[in-house]
């Protein structure tokens, strides 16, 4: 056994030929999640039950599963339920991809919402006091006393989750897509040489990885400028 | 429900895996998790290195990618190795158990070195100090002052690993281990019917991931139960 350079270098092409696919998942499914977790931290914090309550729920059933049993759930459960066959939604469940960015969708807005509440929750109590002191409404207190404030706090944490979302997208391979995860595995099986293709892509995830972890270190010093150290 | 008639059993019996390798999946855990942050807190530059080398690939890369690496790699270098000593053998695997097992265990176990090392670090360097002065050994000095300090402070990340444990588990049904994810396969197959049989697998997930939140909240309340007194 050894280890075929030649190898590694005809199949990283061929490699990253999937990274468009891995890169439309991620932030497609960055993007919506975002806006879910949104919607769910302000459920969640609205004070009301009858919102909080679901929001809750929902956390706790996409937090305590994991993402695989989501995606296949999505992917072949789904399809057999009559209703959804005949509604809109058909036009998305029917593909892979549709599923994939789904299942993600889904999976990272609970995760997302938790570290935006946390954010929220993180802002002094005074600084809302003040701004109310100052006849700012309830509105205007959110959107520029705590908005700013928090999403620099939960900054780190969601840069880790954006990075474990970009982990999960290779869990698509499983569904038949074929995104770089996908293609090694094809190539694998065809060669038999699991060591050179899959270290050469750990090595792609890694700078990917790296990469990110750059933008959001940039991010957040841009954004703690003021802060004196 | 009807149609999970006759598959109770085998949902069991993968259930019972899952717990199998969740089991001996945290038990490398930690020690992965001790060993990287030992090995990060030391003054050996070299031991530094590969603690950090060791967190930076299994926390940047896909689990599954490592999964399928470990159970593909060492079948190849196993079947390698044999095939030296008697050529008429044609393929050689660790079992997906212990593959498995073994990948997630060294994937959390880098998380777990992070959640360690800043415990270790949270622990008040005067209890040391006090200890040494003593004259109580390195080594008692980290069973009896340090590993007692530092559980408390790691446990509320420690639970969400053991959360990340148990969910990864689901994966090592791709190389093909009996869990609940390959029962849920096998059931489709016979039953057509893989929106009940996949949200079963979920159902069992949720009621573990349960447990252990729990468990770690009991566990939380046990370890901070000295602070309670003054309030």
């Amino acid at each position: 056994m050894n280890f075929d350079f030649a190898l590694i270098l005809s199949s990283i092409p061929q490699l990253l030929e999937g990274l468009s696919l891995t890169f439309q998942l991620w932030i497609l499914s960055g993007i919506l999640g975002l806006i879910l977790a949104i919607m769910l931290m302000l459920m969640r914090i609205s004070g009301r039950w009858y919102l909080a309550a679901p929001a809750m729920v929902y956390i706790y059933i996409f937090r305590g599963t994991p993402i695989l049993v989501q995606l296949f759930i999505i992917y072949y459960g789904l399809p057999q339920v009559e209703f959804i066959r005949e509604s809109i939604a058909w036009e998305i469940l029917r593909e892979p991809f549709g599923c994939g960015i789904l299942a993600l969708t889904l999976n990272t807005g609970a995760y997302v919402s938790e570290i935006l509440r946390g954010g929220v929750q993180g802002v002094p109590k005074g600084l809302g006091e003040a701004a109310a002191a100052l006849g700012l409404s309830k509105v205007q207190r959110f959107i520029y006393i705590t908005t700013p404030l928090a999403v620099r706090l939960s900054l780190p944490a969601y840069s880790n989750d954006v990075i474990s979302l970009m982990k999960s997208t290779a869990l698509v391979s499983t569904i038949t897509l074929l995104d770089m995860m996908g293609i090694a595995r094809v190539i694998v099986s065809e060669t038999y040489a699991p060591y050179e293709i899959f270290i050469s892509l750990m090595i792609i995830y890694l700078l990917i990885t790296w990469v990110t972890q750059k933008i959001f270190a940039l991010l957040e010093r841009r954004m703690s400028r003021h802060i004196i150290q | 429900m009807d149609t999970l008639t006759g598959w109770w059993d085998d949902f069991f019996w993968g259930s019972v895996v899952v717990l199998q390798v969740f089991f001996v999946a945290l038990v490398l855990m930690i020690l992965f998790g001790l060993l990287g942050s030992a090995a990060k807190l030391s003054s050996s530059k070299i031991l530094q290195s590969i603690a950090n080398g060791y967190t930076i690939v299994f926390r940047g890369t896909p689990e599954i990618l490592v999964l399928l690496l470990f159970y593909f790699g060492s079948a190849i270098t196993l079947t390698a190795i044999a095939q030296y000593f008697d050529p008429s053998i044609k393929f050689i695997d660790i079992p997906p158990f212990w593959a498995g097992s073994m990948a997630i265990g060294l994937i959390v176990g880098s998380y777990a070195t992070e959640t360690f090392r800043g415990a270790f670090l949270g622990v008040d360097p005067g209890q040391i100090e006090a200890a040494r002065a003593l004259g109580i050994s390195h080594f008692k000095t980290f069973l009896y002052i340090r590993i007692p300090a530092m559980w408390r402070l790691a446990l509320p990340s420690f639970g969400n690993h053991m959360l990340s444990l148990i969910k990864d588990t689901a994966l090592i049904s791709v190389i093909g281990l009996q869990e609940t994810m390959f029962v849920a396969e096998q059931a489709t197959g016979t039953t057509g019917e893989p929106f009940v049989m996949y949200l079963m697998v979920g159902v069992i997930y949720l009621s573990f991931s349960t447990v252990i939140t729990l468990a770690v909240m009991g566990f939380e309340k046990y370890g901070s139960r000295h602070l309670e007194v003054s309030r």
